[in-house]
């Protein structure tokens, strides 16, 4: 008789079959998203998606005191183990690891992934930075709710310091830092965080070097040297390159398009698991947050509020960065949110089941 | 004793084998023996008509009996799964339903080596399968039928 050895670490586990061919599937908590599609899809009954929606009037008291930073913060991704899965009666088929949409669940037979086997059906879902268009202004890193994305920014040395005028065209400017970064003056203070971008130049500590109009990949900033040159204000900036790297880790990415979203250059581009709509029903909607939590997207956030306390109708959805997980309508205690999955991008198979199975992933979450 | 039946059993299949034409060379390197063993065999001789009669019975057990006998006889697979295939006294065929998932559970458990997976679906070869039906036991969606054919 065959039987699968499980190798359980921290919330993480292995379960391991070995005879003629080894399969081996792999669970990573940190990658899961807790959507639960792995649950409803496995053929045998061996997964178990764990509650992941929290004490939602624990979150409401702390939102409505005013600390909304720690109310998000209540509940992290190490407290809560997202799935289990009963070795006993897992057959390692893989039809977890084929339909989960982030790949926190992977099946490996013989060492090589699903994946990558044109037979099983896999989601054309991806991110990319294109190199020759990235600015390397860090949006896209700040804006990434996984924190999936790393950019290594280098930038060019700075020039002598000269004298001149200075402003700032607000429609152009991408928020960058970069700017704040090269002034040698300290003058510039940019804040680069999404929903609340400002640039301030403060003219009395400017000495009118031009490095940070050299320097702006959006040439936002107009800026005139006194020493060198009168009356021209949109110089072309001289040797002043940024050069970098963009990477994107593609295990935790769960292709929001976050970056697309927020990229000047249109070097990010993402393309979803899932086709979908959401939506909140505000007369249910209590706006405990526990949606906030589990979304993986930030798509759901706290609509912004002027003063601690105030009663809020429901929470806010930014509908173009929801990939259609459902896990928000799931953990959701009033039941306000409807995910409805239409269409689910994934390449073609032949398995009778396995169709069967990706059909079933198109269904209405409440 | 244990011996003698597995000497019964390669009787039954050299005579198997001969009856479809085979030359005793074949046969010899087919079951793993002399030739001139084979020749004996094939001429009645050095083998007691009990050890025969002993094998006679094991291959005309259930397919899964017959299986699990055979393999108790005979410590090495390669050759257990030739004298199977030859012994066995009907031949089968398996029928796969839309409903596998393609787990490869089957193939895993699949002594004869008869089962694979082919677009995540398992095939089954009537020329290897021996019956035993491990593969529908084993299958976790009921999608396995074993017939004779």
């Amino acid at each position: 008789m065959i039987k699968n050895v499980k190798d359980v670490k921290g919330k993480d586990f292995k379960i391991t079959r070995s005879a003629e061919e080894i399969r081996e599937l792999s669970f990573k908590n940190h990658i899961c998203i807790g959507c639960g599609i792995c649950e409803s899809t496995c053929p045998v009954g061996a997964i178990d998606l764990n509650a992941v929606a929290i004490d939602s009037r624990r979150r409401i008291n702390v939102y409505f005191s005013g600390h909304e930073k720690i109310a998000q913060n209540l509940i992290s991704d190490a407290d809560i183990q997202k799935i289990n899965d009963n070795e006993e009666k897992c057959v390692l088929c893989g039809m977890c690891s084929g339909v989960c949409p982030v790949g926190a669940l992977q099946l490996t037979i013989d060492g090589v992934p699903i994946s990558e086997m044109s037979q099983y059906p896999h989601y054309t879902s991806y991110s990319n930075i294109d190199d020759d268009e990235c600015i390397y202004c860090e949006r896209c890193e700040i804006a990434c709710p996984r924190d999936a994305i790393t950019i290594e920014r280098e930038l060019p040395i700075r020039k002598n310091l000269v004298t001149g005028e200075i402003f700032v065209d607000d429609d152009e400017c991408i928020y960058c830092g970069i700017c704040q970064e090269m002034c040698p003056a300290s003058a510039i203070t940019v804040n680069p965080n999404t929903g609340e971008e400002s640039i301030v130049i403060d003219k009395d500590k400017c000495v009118y070097c031009l490095i940070c109009k050299r320097t702006c990949p959006t040439k936002a900033i107009k800026a005139m040297c006194r020493s060198c040159s009168y009356g021209e204000y949109d110089l072309d900036p001289l040797d002043a390159t940024v050069s970098g790297n963009s990477i994107i880790d593609d295990d935790i990415c769960v292709y929001c398009g976050w970056c697309q979203g927020v990229c000047p250059t249109g070097a990010a581009t993402a393309s979803k698991p899932f086709e979908g709509n959401i939506e909140i029903d505000q007369e249910k909607c209590q706006a405990c947050g526990a949606c906030v939590d589990i979304c993986p997207c930030n798509a759901l956030a706290f609509p912004v509020s002027t003063e601690a306390g105030q009663r809020l109708d429901h929470m806010a959805v930014k509908k173009e960065y929801c990939i259609s997980c459902g896990a928000c309508a799931q953990s959701c205690p009033n039941s306000a949110i409807t995910v409805t999955r239409s269409d689910v991008n994934m390449t073609p198979t032949k398995s009778a089941t396995w169709i069967d199975a990706i059909n079933a992933i198109k269904r209405v979450i409440e | 004793m244990p011996k003698h039946i597995a000497s019964g059993l390669k009787f039954l299949a050299a005579v198997k084998l001969k009856e479809k034409g085979k030359s005793q060379q074949y046969i010899a390197d087919e079951l793993n023996m002399d030739r001139s063993t084979v020749s004996h065999y094939l001429n009645g001789r050095n083998l007691s008509g009990n050890s025969i009669d002993v094998a006679k019975t094991i291959t005309e057990l259930l397919p899964k009996d017959f299986l699990l006998m055979a393999q108790s006889l005979f410590q090495e697979t390669e050759q257990c799964r030739k004298i199977v295939n030859i012994c066995k006294e009907k031949q089968y065929k398996g029928n796969v339903e839309e409903t596998c998932i393609g787990c490869g559970l089957c193939v895993n458990m699949c002594f004869m080596n008869a089962i694979e997976l082919e677009s995540l679906k398992a095939q089954i070869d009537s020329d290897y399968c021996c019956g035993c039906e491990l593969c529908k036991e084993e299958c976790p969606t009921n999608s396995i039928e074993i017939l004779e054919i």
